[in-house]
């Protein structure tokens, strides 16, 4: 492992950097990915820039009325740490104290885990259930892509060569909402997901009335994605447990599992309706327990 | 080509000359001469390199020297004060918490994080704060007993 080293000083020196450098510089953020690529010689790299002297991009900040914006460089650990997450999204958070164990945690960040594009990030499949918007910058301007059009394919991303993820931003969301994501792995710790499934509801109203739904999956195809018709099956609909049933078989209809060291392709199909099946319901109760607007 | 870097490692601050892309494993290792973090995958998943930086516990295998000037380090090294072993490193003596002792800094380091934060944590909370740290002799029995001793004396 051998790399020019660069590190900017603030933000838009970086940008410069990265129009200068383009595809033959690597960014560093946590380095938990970008280390063991280049230690294992997956991945070549002329210059490696740190991020680690912009102070700027590590916030969690509420923008009241909108939602909450995160820098790219908020590490794991931050975000399940953090209570504005927990209480807001703890389906991120849940997500994010699932990542490796905590050294990990400490050191990988979410733009970092979003940018490397692994199907199995653990951050993904919750901010695709939350719409996040992903802020790219380069030193002509900034552009704003929704999660679910960043990525390509494995380690493929929409991020142009002269590109930077600044900020994640998710917009609030109105109502009872409950959500949560479930990984599936060997065992409790640095583990990649054999499949990661996360689920959004929305109440409307009454404890059965379901105004959204929104599952998303990890581990399953090329990508983390959303499962649409899987959705569809719960959205305005009054709940029943065959209809979360249902759900599951369509969401495992939409994946594209292979079989690979971690698991076959038939377990992880198996293990998408489990998971999606145990998710609704988890995050139905929460949805529930939230109290109605207006009877606080 | 070299680039002349300062760390704080251990309360101390080091002047050297590293290559860019030197690991932080490998300069406290080869340069600083601290050897007790120790190598064992040398790709984060063992845990046997952990050390603190600003606190909180990360595998130097995966940390880039030059870009760690701004953190306090913290090694196995600096655990003991005065002369005085660190009230964790007593109880691995008292209970044979150690066995062939690769993993043993790593875990030190990763618990001494752990009681910073928080004096009597649960049997969890002591599962997760070492879950990124393998031990192939122990069968971990022993480290949790050592730990329950230090919490049980505090």
């Amino acid at each position: 492992m051998r790399f020019e080293l660069l590190q900017p000083g603030n933000f838009s020196e970086a940008l410069e950097m990265k129009k200068a450098y383009g595809e033959r510089a690597r960014i560093l953020a946590g380095g938990t990915d970008l280390l063991v690529l280049l230690k294992d010689r997956k991945l070549k790299a002329e210059a490696v820039m740190s991020l680690r002297r912009i102070r700027d991009l590590n916030f969690i900040r509420v923008e009241d009325g909108k939602g909450v914006r995160l820098g790219a460089l908020v590490t794991h650990g931050d975000a399940a740490a953090s209570p504005v997450i927990q209480e807001r999204f703890p389906e991120l958070a849940e997500a994010c104290s699932q990542v490796g164990a905590v050294q990990m945690q400490n050191m990988g960040t979410i733009g970092g885990n979003l940018c490397n594009a692994s199907p199995a990030a653990d951050a993904a499949p919750p901010l695709l259930l939350m719409d996040a918007l992903l802020t790219l910058a380069s030193a002509t301007g900034e552009r704003a892509v929704p999660i679910q059009d960043f990525f390509l394919g494995p380690r493929q991303t929409v991020l142009r060569a002269d590109e930077i993820l600044k900020e994640i931003f998710i917009p609030e969301v109105p109502g009872r909402r409950g959500a949560t994501y479930l990984k599936l792995g060997r065992r409790q710790a640095m583990e990649i997901a054999i499949v990661g499934v996360g689920v959004a509801i929305r109440l409307n109203g009454s404890d059965q009335q379901i105004a959204d739904c929104r599952i998303a999956m990890g581990s399953v195809a090329p990508i983390p994605l959303r499962a649409r018709r899987g959705e569809q099956v719960l959205r305005n609909q009054t709940i029943k447990d065959e209809l979360i049933e249902e759900a599951a078989e369509v969401a495992a209809e939409e994946a594209s599992p292979i079989s690979d060291v971690r698991a076959s392709r038939g377990y992880r199909l198996d293990m998408i309706r489990v998971l999606c099946r145990r998710a609704a319901r988890e995050a139905l109760a929460r949805a529930q327990r939230k109290k109605q607007e207006g009877s606080k | 080509m070299k680039i002349p870097v300062t760390l704080r490692v251990n309360g101390e601050s080091y002047d050297l000359m590293i290559a860019p892309y030197r690991t932080l494993l490998d300069v406290l290792r080869e340069e600083i001469h601290l050897t007790g973090s120790k190598k064992g995958c040398d790709v984060g998943d063992c845990g046997a390199c952990t050390v603190l930086l600003d606190g909180k516990p990360v595998n130097a295998c995966l940390v880039v020297a030059a870009t760690a000037d701004l953190s306090e380090i913290t090694t196995i090294e600096g655990l003991a004060q005065d002369g005085n072993l660190h009230p964790l490193q007593q109880a691995f003596v008292k209970e044979g918490a150690v066995q062939c002792g690769f993993c043993t800094s790593g875990i030190l380091m990763s618990l001494k994080a752990l009681f910073d934060r928080n004096s009597s944590p649960s049997a969890d909370e002591i599962k997760v704060a070492i879950a990124g740290n393998l031990c192939r002799c122990t069968g971990y029995a022993k480290i949790f007993k050592a730990v329950e001793s230090v919490i049980q004396s505090s």
